[in-house]
């Protein structure tokens, strides 16, 4: 393999790769590097709107000031309770319908799978704000078919606990989707005959998926889990659109509490202190969650 | 060898299987099993189309406002259904203006972010190049990155370049795909064997322009995801856009519509329903048509 590769690059030397390679390096340098450092600079700074022209290095006060008025806290708590919840519902959602979807005698497959992908087609920005119409209190048609059925109007994104439970519904409906597609491709690469033979032995569905399927697919299932996992914890629009953090600061999460308080609040250091930390925790998690998931791997 | 094939396939078929089993208590299992099956796609599919439904109901309908929609409403009837709405939208709102602006917009950036992500993608796959394994790290790792970390120090950066307006958003959206585009097409270009390039290479080709001339046909699929992804991001982009663009006469259709969701969701909800219509539909029936590229393009993303 590699003496193929020698071969190609030898007719233009070793440096032609750069010159193919030059714009996405210029693009990582000076629109991901560099403002991420820049954000690391501000945030040891007291950059915002009372030191707006004169502002100067004030080390970590920013991030001791956010752990003692337990701002982070609150955040973080949030932050893990909408990822964690997400993944919850996610996965195993996702895995059934993967699993149900597999079914070999199911007939109308192809309408079923065209109508699952009816919230992954529509851009996500204009079906949150769908959603906000449906779940409105007063007008929205939930309340109203709830009311249709004699159940009492709930508000759903008036109250703290319902609003954080709309979010991982919502969540749920927007990504299911693609955790369905994407586990059906892994269910599908598992041989027939596997399944065959394991029927013929006398195992039933759930032991076939317990059994064989799920050992079989154990990295696909933790790398989607850990893909999701990062995609909730960074997820910006939904809860931006949907709650803005309310009611109060229930729903407020790392990604939008950072823009909302370094645009709406001039707030710049701290928003910047805030998603550093954010980035931190999430790389932490990561590493701990990819190391415990290769040694399942290895202990198999 | 064929008749050994055909007895496997003859006693792994669904009907002799239910042959070898014909007992009454197994087809009973099996028509409660199929029963149970069924009612869960349907009602999952319902959970799925009812908010795409309802929205597209509510877009041809009479109703102004959402206080009067009823739940016998959400069975249309030919007496309240209307293209007003449409015509409205199309003729009297800011629009096509603003639809004007977003296709340039996503225009140029799907354009040049494509085009850096092929040239990238097939050199990461192909070319020799020292420190590659690095570069493929941290794309990786910028992937997971959340946007919102950008914004803060993107904004400053253009403010101090003179660029926080319109144009400048070029810049930051045809940079927003490459990361993942790339990583997409190394993947797929991986998987190519290399014979054909080295073929073209026989044929007189150099060896890069056998690479772009042999490579960039055969990942039609994968280009066309990147493509797609490319536009999306743009199309939807509200956290960026909204801090760039002060003027009104410059809106994109995502600001548009957050500005209209928060005034006229209540008074004037048809409208509002046929301008999200109106935004979504033409990334839906994309999507549908792209539907198989994009499926297997997210599974390879999340496999390697």
């Amino acid at each position: 393999m590699e003496t193929k590769t020698e071969k190609i690059s030898r007719n233009g030397g070793i440096w032609k790769g750069y010159i193919y390679l030059l714009p996405i390096l210029i693009v990582l340098i000076t629109l991901d590097f560099y403002p991420i450092a820049y954000a690391v600079y501000i945030s040891l700074t007291n950059f915002g709107l009372f030191h707006f022209f004169s502002f100067s290095y004030v080390g970590l006060a920013n991030y001791s000031l956010v752990f003692r008025t337990g701002l982070l806290t609150t955040l973080l708590i949030h932050t893990v309770i909408f990822s964690v919840g997400s993944i919850l519902v996610m996965v195993p959602f996702g895995l059934g319908m993967a699993v149900i979807m597999n079914q070999r005698e199911l007939r109308g497959k192809y309408i079923f799978r065209t109508m699952f992908l009816f919230p992954w087609a529509f851009p996500a920005f204009v079906t949150i704000l769908i959603w906000k119409g449906m779940l409105d209190y007063n007008l929205g048609i939930i309340n109203k078919i709830l009311a249709y059925v004699s159940i009492s109007p709930v508000n759903w994104l008036g109250t703290g606990n319902l609003a954080m439970l709309s979010l991982i519904l919502v969540n749920l409906w927007l990504s299911f989707p693609y955790y369905t597609f994407v586990y059906t491709s892994a269910l599908q690469s598992v041989p027939q005959e596997l399944y065959d033979a394991a029927e013929m032995d006398g195992y039933g569905a759930l032991s076939r998926l317990t059994r064989i399927v799920f050992p079989l697919l154990r990295r696909q299932i933790a790398f989607i889990s850990i893909f999701g996992f990062i995609t909730a914890w960074n997820n910006f629009y939904l809860p931006y659109l949907l709650t803005y953090g309310g009611p109060g600061v229930s729903t407020q999460t790392l990604p939008i509490y950072t823009y909302i308080d370094a645009f709406a609040n001039v707030q710049f250091a701290i928003g910047s202190a805030l998603s550093i930390i954010s980035i931190l925790i999430l790389a932490i998690a990561v590493i701990i969650i990819n190391h415990y998931s290769k040694m399942m791997t290895i202990l198999y | 060898m064929n008749e050994v094939n055909d007895q496997t396939e003859k006693m792994f078929h669904p009907a002799s299987k239910a042959k070898i089993r014909n007992n009454s208590h197994y087809r009973r299992m099996r028509s409660i099993k199929l029963g149970i099956t069924y009612s869960i796609l349907i009602i999952v599919a319902i959970y799925a189309v009812f908010p795409i439904y309802y929205v597209v109901l509510m877009s041809l309908s009479v109703y102004t406002t959402l206080a009067v929609v009823s739940v016998s409403g959400l069975l249309p009837s030919l007496g309240t259904l209307t293209s007003a709405n449409y015509y409205n939208l199309l003729y009297h709102e800011p629009f096509a203006g603003w639809l004007g602006m977003t296709l340039m917009l996503t225009g140029i950036s799907t354009l040049s972010g494509v085009a850096i992500s092929i040239t990238s993608g097939i050199a990461l796959s192909r070319m020799h190049v020292p420190g590659k394994r690095i570069i493929l790290y941290m794309l990786l790792i910028i992937t997971m990155f959340p946007m919102t970390i950008m914004i803060i120090p993107l904004y400053f950066m253009f403010h101090q370049l003179g660029l926080i307006h319109y144009y400048g958003l070029i810049v930051p959206y045809s940079a927003g795909a490459i990361i993942f585009s790339s990583w997409l097409i190394k993947n797929y270009v991986d998987a190519i064997p290399r014979d054909f390039e080295e073929a073209a290479q026989m044929d007189g080709y150099t060896a890069s322009g056998a690479l772009f001339k042999v490579l960039i046909p055969m990942s039609r699929p994968v280009i066309a995801l990147s493509v797609l992804l490319a536009f999306l991001g743009p199309y939807t982009d509200f956290a960026l856009a909204d801090i760039f663009i002060s003027h009104a006469n410059h809106y994109t259709l995502a600001i548009g519509l957050y500005y209209a969701s928060q005034g006229t969701i209540t008074i004037n909800y048809s409208v509002y329903a046929a301008f999200s219509v109106l935004m979504g539909l033409p990334i839906f029936l994309l999507f549908l048509a792209f539907q198989k590229y994009i499926v297997s393009g997210f599974s390879l993303a999340t496999y390697k």
